[in-house]
């Protein structure tokens, strides 16, 4: 047979990485127009096609793009609405032409295409678009995609040898999903720009206020956490603890009931307890006792995990996982599945990591008889495994330490799973004392076995307990009543908001960080770490929504609670028919036509109560006391400062007649020559880039201003700030000064912190 | 059957009970609305029905000892026993295991139509006849307590009562006006101790009574717990 294979990964990484599996010490040719793409050439014997020339080469992600027809592309040239039935156009952007043209070249005369696109759902549409491209020039080429999921060499040569048909379920699962996401995202983020932005013109960082269907919801458990914490009132309780000493050892009871919250019951039942004088042990319990070893890592979980341990952002871990994939070091980091196939050979994977300097003495262990077949999750996509390491790489050949500990992660995690469970045993206590009952716990840890591998779960002994017998009684040696105080929940945490996003469905593993980065990039959620307050911290960052973010959420709820799309409901709905489809239950067009009559009714909901929206909008950030209702008492802390000093700016900026319209709208960082600079200072200062880490309560404002220009508009800035709190109780003090960057404004609020906004002159 | 006998025939039912109907009511607000052809175990029934629907300070004999006594209130007063039967009529009941906070945002989240399950917010289904938003105090009544509820005897005394170990029929979803006949019960400190063993929950409950109580329920929630209103 022979003849020539065309070969197209996703991306040129893991294309150059397969054709050197595939075909050694493999040739690349540079691909016309555009110089990123190579096409590697060898010969290759698939067991299909015997010997053949194989191109491989890839795309950069998806090929087509799709926008509605030019006439509805102007935001005026139609009412918002009509963008749910606007006819849409698919086409190639302009800067994938020079990869779609080489595929094209590339599939005549070939007799197959073999398309080696992650295996995902994304991958899956991606492969139909280059498939559509390959067949216009080439309309006999033979179809197949690889199944594959690392690109360990073993597993590429085995995919390359065993070709599957592509999924056509799932890529019309993603053409459906862009299709809404555009419609929806469009006519939504139209209507709500042209309503809503000339009232927030001034807090606004870009031009747009855009909508998200999985944006939105997002942002609605950040503000849904936001008021918890607002509104939280702190009660009072009370409790019962019951000391006793035995055998020297001081045991503490605790009340099987924790805390009351009414101070005359428990009163009476703490002087029932004295009155009964002694107490009687009613259970006394010795059991062999296990802390479970890690279920196999998901994509979900190594987000979470990465905020919590490795103090990166989701996104961030996301991107060094995908790296360290695309180097081959770990399998395809997007996953659902928590529990590895039967048929894998772990043992094979965990020798690999034998030769580390930190765990291989450990992996050597697993290997010397402490394997143990990993725990089974509940979770399997059908497509990959669960992440682990394919190959070991020495710390020294990782780029940074983010990598590194990205990578030690994923390894400790993967021989912890491969580990026992911890055994230990533990003792349980239970006193009737009056009519309560009284409780105290022990833990002996016995053997640590997982846990000397995976530093990340704690589990340690208590102090040893006395013995006791069942029936035994004793006048405790101090029973007493104490009081406390509910705290509040904290602002969310980044892997609460998956943990949320994920039981609500909204977003896959693959989209929730980009959905989380969206939120802040658009400036309807801040994030800072958390613990700042009290000086504390553990390197968590956690989520406050913006003046402008809680407006939204608040004005959506009003319009109507059912359906609003601050809440998860309607997204969810839309991923269960996303899944349907990937099942053969439902089809693309089915789906699409559902989901749009449901967002249109919410959209005409919308429209005929826009008021609503407004009325929640225009208080917040127009009244002399936006946002965030300023006066001197509510400024004590510092998001409403930050709301503050953005407001402030944005005056600024809005204050200036000067300025070029452009600046307004130029994406910051992107047009800095033409762009005014305050503009620009003002427009990319909205976040302040997050507060410092080394001085939180000091933001720095560091961009490329021009110290005089900049020194006035901030010197006005600071006047109208003055006179927001004249009636302050404490009004903000402010001065300016010059420095040899610049200049320095600094202001000081009732709470006696300092503020800067510095300009650098450049 | 004459009218004195089968007045005897129903007090004797309410009383086994634990309900001393008081004669003005039996003959001159019960009796005169039923049908004479109503056979006896009906007209029993009925009775019982519409004396739990009743204001027990309207509708209950008051004997020494089926209400509490003068000096019930005496705090100095360790504890004691009441033999009884009590009859008595709730009047508030509170979670005290959980904070009032934890409960006004239970109730706005019902409010809203959404429930929690772990992490993941589900929206609840109104039932067709929902009627005064039972299906939304579902979720509140499932709370652990223990209680603390007001009680309301015959001669229109109020006692606060702390359910000491988990009663049936006790919780935050029973109607106000509901009837509890209390025997042998314990009571320290001029709070009465409920326990399964010396309480039984009659049931009942008394109209416009339960229905402010409900409608007043989250501002009490909140008040108890220091929120004023803002603007």
């Amino acid at each position: 047979m022979g003849g020539r294979i065309l070969c197209v990964a996703e991306k040129p990484s893991i294309a150059r990485a397969v054709a050197q599996h595939l075909g050694g010490q493999v040739q690349a040719r540079n691909v016309p127009g555009i110089q990123w793409v190579k096409n590697y050439e060898f010969n290759y014997t698939f067991p299909p096609w015997g010997a053949c020339t194989v191109i491989f080469t890839s795309v950069a992600g998806h090929l087509h793009t799709i926008d509605f027809d030019t006439r509805y592309r102007s935001w005026n040239s139609c009412q918002p609405g009509q963008l749910f039935d606007a006819p849409v156009v698919t086409s190639i952007d302009d800067d994938k032409k020079a990869i779609a043209r080489n595929i094209e070249t590339q599939a005549r005369g070939a007799r197959t295409l073999f398309i080696w696109t992650d295996c995902d759902r994304e991958g899956e549409h991606i492969g139909t678009e280059i498939r559509d491209v390959a067949l216009k020039s080439n309309p006999r080429l033979e179809v197949c995609r690889a199944r594959f999921s690392n690109i360990e060499r073993a597993h590429v040569v085995n995919a390359a040898r065993n070709p599957v048909p592509l999924d056509e379920r799932q890529a019309n699962a993603v053409a459906a999903r862009i299709e809404l996401d555009l419609r929806i995202g469009a006519a939504f983020t139209r209507m709500q720009t042209l309503q809503l932005r000339p009232m927030v013109e001034q807090m606004l960082e870009s031009k747009v206020i855009s909508y998200g269907s999985c944006q939105f919801p997002t942002l609605g458990f950040v503000v849904d956490r936001y008021f918890r914490v607002k509104n939280f009132v702190p009660e009072q309780f009370w409790h019962i603890r019951v000391m006793h000493r035995k055998d020297d050892i001081d045991v503490t009871f605790n009340w099987k009931r924790g805390h009351l919250f009414d101070r005359m019951a428990v009163t009476i039942i703490f002087e029932r307890c004295i009155m009964a004088r002694t107490a009687k042990v009613v259970k006394m319990q010795k059991k062999p006792t296990s802390k479970w070893k890690p279920l196999p890592l998901t994509t979900v979980e190594l987000q979470k995990m990465g905020s919590r341990f490795l103090r990166m952002d989701s996104q961030r871990v996301m991107k060094i996982a995908e790296e360290l994939y695309t180097k081959g070091w770990i399998s395809y980091p997007r996953t659902e599945t928590d529990q590895f196939d039967r048929g894998m050979d772990l043992r094979k994977l965990v020798e690999k990591q034998c030769p580390d300097g930190q765990w291989g003495p450990y992996a050597q262990g697993l290997m010397n008889g402490g394997f143990n077949q990993p725990r089974q999750g509940r979770n399997n996509d059908k497509a990959h495994p669960p992440i682990h390491p394919v190959n070991h790489v020495a710390a020294s050949h990782l780029r940074d330490d983010e990598e590194r500990r990205v990578y030690e992660f994923i390894v400790r995690r993967f021989l912890a799973c491969c580990s026992e469970d911890a055994r230990g045993e533990a003792t349980d206590v239970e006193i009737q004392y009056g009519t309560e009952i009284f409780r105290t716990h022990g833990l002996l840890v016995l053997q640590r076995n997982y846990l000397d591998v995976y530093p990340y779960d704690k589990w340690v002994s208590s102090q040893q307990l006395p013995n006791f017998t069942l029936g035994e009684t004793f006048e405790p040696t101090e029973a007493k009543m104490l009081d406390g105080k509910t705290t509040a929940p904290g602002f969310l945490t980044e892997p609460e908001l998956i943990a949320l996003m994920d039981a609500n469905g909204i977003g896959t593993d693959a989209t929730m960080a980009e959905h989380i980065a969206k939120i802040k990039e658009r400036a309807y959620v801040m994030t800072r770490p958390r613990g700042r307050a009290t000086g504390g911290g553990t390197g968590l960052q956690e989520f406050i929504p913006t003046t402008l973010g809680v407006a939204l959420i608040e004005g959506y709820d009003n319009v109507g609670f059912e359906t609003s799309l601050g809440k998860p409901f309607l997204r969810k709905e839309m991923e269960l028919l996303m899944k349907a489809i990937c099942a053969g239950t439902t089809t693309r067009n089915d789906v699409v036509h559902q989901s749009l009559e449901q967002y249109r009714e919410v959209f005409v909901r919308t429209t005929r109560q826009i008021n609503v929206l407004k009325e929640v909008i225009i208080p917040k950030i127009h009244s002399p006391s936006g946002p965030a209702r300023l006066n001197a008492s509510h400024l004590t802390n510092l998001e409403q400062l930050e709301g503050y000093t953005s407001l402030l700016l944005h005056d600024t900026l809005h204050d200036s007649s000067a300025l070029d319209p452009a600046a307004r709208v130029g994406r910051a960082g992107r047009s800095s020559e033409r762009a005014d600079p305050v503009a620009l200072c003002a427009i990319r200062g909205a976040g302040f880039g997050g507060p410092s880490v080394a001085n939180p309560a000091r933001h720095v404002l560091d961009r490329r201003t021009r110290a005089d220009a900049g020194t006035e508009h901030l010197r006005r800035g600071l006047r109208h700030f003055s006179a927001c709190v004249s009636s302050a109780r404490s009004p903000p003090q402010f001065g300016t000064e010059e420095t040899r960057e610049g200049f320095r404004v600094t202001f000081w609020c009732g709470d006696g912190a300092g503020h800067d906004v510095r300009s650098s002159g450049d | 059957m004459d009218s004195t006998n089968l007045a005897q025939e129903i007090t004797t039912h309410l009383l086994s009970r634990g309900l001393h109907p008081s004669p003005t009511w039996l003959t001159t607000t019960f009796l005169p609305t039923i049908r004479p052809t109503t056979p006896l175990p009906a007209l029993k029934q009925t009775a019982l029905f519409r004396l739990l629907a009743s204001d027990i300070t309207q509708t209950l004999q008051r004997t020494p000892s089926s209400v509490f006594p003068p000096d019930i209130h005496n705090a100095t007063i360790r504890e004691r026993r009441l033999a009884g039967p009590i009859a008595v009529q709730v009047l508030d009941i509170e979670d005290i295991g959980r904070s009032r906070w934890s409960q006004v945002e239970a109730l706005e989240a019902a409010e809203r139509g959404e429930t929690t399950k772990g992490r993941e917010i589900i929206r609840a289904v109104r039932a067709e006849d929902g009627g005064e938003g039972a299906d939304a105090d579902a979720d509140v009544a499932g709370s652990g307590g223990p209680h603390k509820l007001v009680l309301q005897d015959a001669q229109g005394v109020n006692v606060f009562g702390i359910e000491l170990t988990a009663v049936e029929g006790v919780g935050v979803g029973m109607n106000i006006g509901a009837k509890i006949v209390l025997r042998d019960v314990l009571v320290a400190r001029g709070v009465v101790l409920l326990e399964p063993g010396s309480v039984k929950v009659e049931g009942g409950k008394i109209e416009g009574v339960h229905k402010a109580w409900r409608e007043g329920r989250k501002e009490r929630l909140k008040s108890a717990a220091g929120i004023t209103e803002r603007g």
